[in-house]
Formats: C-alpha cells, sequence, structure tokens
C-alpha cells in the first residue's frame, strides 16, 4: 500500500535523468532545461533513466557500461541520436532532431508501475579488480601501508605541495560523462585531500561543433560549477533562444563573478566574455595539465569548465601512455 | 505484569517497524552488486582504494579554540569568588591571560590564524 502510494507521487512528480553527453551533448541538454517535467541530475545515483545524447566514442564504451551499471534500480537507457551498445536488450532509440520528452514521461511511469522491467547489469557482477591479497582481508602483510587488496594498491604516501607534508595521494580517473566537465573530457587525477598533485588526460573533449551557443552552455557549466543552478538554466535557455541579453547583468546581481578569487582571474575573464555570448583568448601555451597542478577541486573543476572547445583541443590533447605501460603491451604481444 | 506487557507491546511494535526496513532492500534485488558499491565518477574508475589519510588543515585553530574554550571554564568560578578576594584575583586572572596571550602572539606569528 505504502509501496503503491510512494509509485503514486514518483509518477506525477519530474523524472529523474542522468544526461551523458556525447557529441553536441550538451546542446541537448539544454534543450530539456526548460522542461520542468525533467529533471536533470549531477549524480547517476539521484536519476532513474540513463540519457544518451549523441554520437560517442569507440572508447567511451567502458564508461558508458560502468555509469549504467551505477544505476539504481528500476532503470532504463534512452539513446538520443546515439547507437545503442549491443548489450542493451529492448533499446529506446529516439532521433536526434526528436523531442524525447514525452518518451522519458512514459518510461519513467512505465518503471515504477512495473510495466516495464529494469535493465540487468552489464557487466559481469563481480570485482571490478581481482583479489590479490595476502591476508584473509586482503590486507596485503604490510599494515595499513601498501597492499593490493582487490588488485588496487593502498594509498600511499607521497609529497605535499602546499606545505610538504607526508600524506596519503590517490589517484582516480573522473569523466568522459562527468557532467561538470566539457562533454567527452575524461583526466586521470591523484590528488591528496582535496589539492591535485598531477593530472593527465585520458580522452580529450570533443570537438567544436560550431554553434553559436557554445559560449553560453559553457557558461551555464560554469555557473552549475558555482552553485547557482536556477542562473545556469537561465544560460541554457538563453543558449536555445541564441540571446545572452540580461544575462550578465543578471549573473552581476547574483554574484557569481565576485565568488570567483583573484587567483581565478582568468576564469572570471572567460565567464564574462562567455556570458556576453564570446570567447575571451587564450594564449594557450601552457597545457592543461599543467595549469591544474597544486590546485584545490573546485577551482580545478571551475578553470577546466571555462575553456572553449578550440582551446581545450590545443591545451588538452590525449596523453601519450606510459613508457611502463607501452612496455608491457610489448610483452603481452610477445607472449 | 503490566510492565511486562508494555515490553511486549513495544518490541512487538519495534519489529513491525524494523522487519520491512530489512525486507525493502531484499526486494530491490541486485542493487548491492558490485558495480552499485562503485563509486560515481562519471563514467571513470579509482586506481587506488578510498582509505586513506589526509591534513585537517583546521587541526591547529581548533586546538586553540579547545584551550581558550577552557580559559572561560575557569572564569566562572573566578567570577563567583571574585568579589570577596578581591584584588588578589584580579591579579592572579590577569597573569594567567598574560601568558595565555603571549600564546596567542605565538600562535599567531606561525600562521595559524591564515585560512588555508
Amino acid at each position: 500500500m505504502a509501496v503503491r502510494a510512494l509509485a503514486w507521487l514518483a509518477e506525477r512528480s519530474a523524472t529523474p535523468v542522468y544526461i551523458a553527453c556525447g557529441q553536441d551533448g550538451d546542446a541537448m541538454a539544454a534543450r530539456l532545461a526548460q522542461v520542468p517535467a525533467i529533471s536533470l541530475q549531477h549524480s547517476i545515483r539521484h536519476a532513474a533513466i540513463l540519457l544518451v545524447a549523441g554520437p560517442y566514442r569507440d572508447a567511451d564504451r567502458p564508461a558508458l557500461r560502468r555509469l549504467h551499471d551505477q544505476l539504481p534500480h528500476p532503470r532504463a537507457t534512452v539513446w538520443w541520436g546515439a547507437v545503442p551498445l549491443a548489450e542493451a536488450q529492448d533499446a529506446v532509440t529516439i532521433a536526434q532532431g526528436d523531442h524525447p520528452v514525452a518518451r522519458l514521461r512514459r518510461l519513467d511511469r512505465n518503471l515504477l508501475r512495473g510495466e516495464r522491467a529494469s535493465e540487468p547489469d552489464w557487466l559481469p557482477d563481480e570485482p571490478p579488480n581481482e583479489w590479490r591479497g595476502k591476508g584473509d582481508h586482503g590486507q596485503g602483510g604490510e599494515g595499513m601501508m601498501g597492499g593490493v587488496p582487490y588488485g588496487r594498491p593502498m594509498a600511499m604516501m607521497g609529497e605535499e605541495m602546499r606545505d610538504a607534508l607526508m600524506l596519503d595521494a590517490m589517484t582516480i580517473t573522473i569523466g568522459p560523462f562527468l557532467r561538470t566537465l566539457p562533454p567527452g573530457l575524461s583526466l586521470e587525477l591523484t590528488l591528496q585531500g582535496d589539492v591535485i598533485q598531477q593530472a593527465r588526460v585520458v580522452t580529450p573533449a570533443y570537438p567544436a561543433s560550431g554553434g553559436a551557443s557554445e559560449p553560453l552552455l559553457r557558461a551555464a557549466r560554469m555557473l552549475e560549477s558555482l552553485g547557482l543552478p536556477d542562473l545556469a538554466r537561465r544560460a541554457q535557455i538563453s543558449a536555445m533562444r541564441d540571446s545572452a541579453e540580461g544575462l550578465l547583468a543578471a549573473a552581476r546581481r547574483c554574484g557569481a563573478l565576485l565568488a570567483l578569487p583573484a587567483e581565478l582571474a582568468d576564469v572570471r575573464a572567460r565567464l564574462e566574455a562567455a556570458l556576453r555570448g564570446g570567447t575571451a583568448p587564450d594564449p594557450g601555451e601552457e597545457w592543461l595539465v599543467d595549469r591544474l597542478a597544486g590546485m584545490e577541486w573546485q577551482s580545478a573543476l571551475l578553470r577546466i569548465a571555462s575553456f572553449d572547445p578550440a582551446t581545450l583541443a590545443q591545451i588538452a590533447p590525449a596523453a601519450e601512455p606510459d613508457e611502463d605501460e607501452e612496455d608491457g603491451d610489448e610483452k603481452e604481444r610477445a607472449a | 505484569m503490566g510492565a511486562l506487557a508494555n515490553l511486549i507491546l513495544a518490541m512487538a511494535v519495534g519489529a513491525a517497524l524494523l522487519l520491512p526496513m530489512l525486507w525493502w532492500p531484499m526486494q530491490l534485488g541486485g542493487a548491492s552488486g558490485q558495480s552499485q558499491q562503485v563509486p560515481f565518477l562519471g563514467g571513470g574508475s579509482q586506481s587506488a582504494h578510498a582509505w586513506q589519510r589526509f591534513h585537517i588543515r583546521y587541526y591547529p585553530m581548533t586546538l586553540l579554540f579547545i584551550a581558550f574554550e577552557m580559559e572561560m571554564m575557569f572564569m566562572y568560578p573566578w567570577a563567583v569568588v571574585y568579589v570577596e578576594t578581591g584584588i588578589k584575583a584580579l591579579a592572579e586572572m590577569g597573569m594567567f591571560l598574560s601568558i595565555l596571550g603571549v600564546g596567542i602572539v605565538y600562535a599567531w606569528r606561525e600562521g595559524v590564524f591564515r585560512w588555508q
């Protein structure tokens, strides 16, 4: 009874959607920003439907599979202007030019009523890395330091950039479908606390499609990172209407520009230019990864989001694979 | 007898509330698979365990706060006896505060109050 009441209420609320942006996915997401019946989520764990918008690269397939399996049940995937993966059974596809709102609403309702079965996992239900520990709990025999439980090393100490304290560094890969990053960009970051020690580009951002709305969409992403979702939505709607009128004044009133500290003056200049519908010139000589080293998480996300696609393509090309990895591959091939 | 009946009633109500909470996750089926336990990184994955130590940067400031909070605790009983003890109590508290003041000056010089 209670469950039915919850389902009844859920049917009447906005459909929670996580949008995985492919090529031009940003502009497609902006089309959904105007629709109150759809609520675009920042985490896949808050969504019921994964919406793959725009064509994606072959290199992004594993990330897409991981993303799908993190969706909570009951769940579904919609392919909007994208080719479904082979694993997707009974795939819901929508042409890039069509508007997906009606389909998304119907799908959400069917999922909640149990008329459509929740999608099974696309990846096998096993740990992402194999068990390689020595002890009962995979501790590796070196106490808290070292060991490789589940095939992943424990965080080890490294020099801290700010005050040279030896503390643990952790390496993660973010993207290519993280909404706060430009679509397609995937970075490998070594973090100590919230400070980026080292960065590497895994996959570059999708190339610019040359749309006139790009600066406003970029401004929307930055405003979202600044914690101004309503203003971000307004920027997205302005992008769809190709008019940046009043947007800069509204951002000034909200204090969006003042919220950026002096060390992010370049980001402030780019945000101001983007809100005007233009692009601030960037010398583009220093690599993105060098610009990120030593930055705090939030500032780094803002700086990444502030680059226009042309500059990003110039300063953040895909990194050469590590020499060790190359050696490993050669050995594998020789074997 | 009345107490026992109340206890049994309370346990029954507790079980009625708790059992559905235990039963509910089981109904979701597959919700606790390996893929669902991985942190959300926008399609990325982590290459080291998240169990790690990092520096709490507000730590020296917290220590300082606790020290001065304790000082305030000493001042309450002092305020009670101040009137009858008179100038001697004032001198003693003056000495106590000046020693702590030296601590503040030292901490200031070390940059404890600079927010990092």
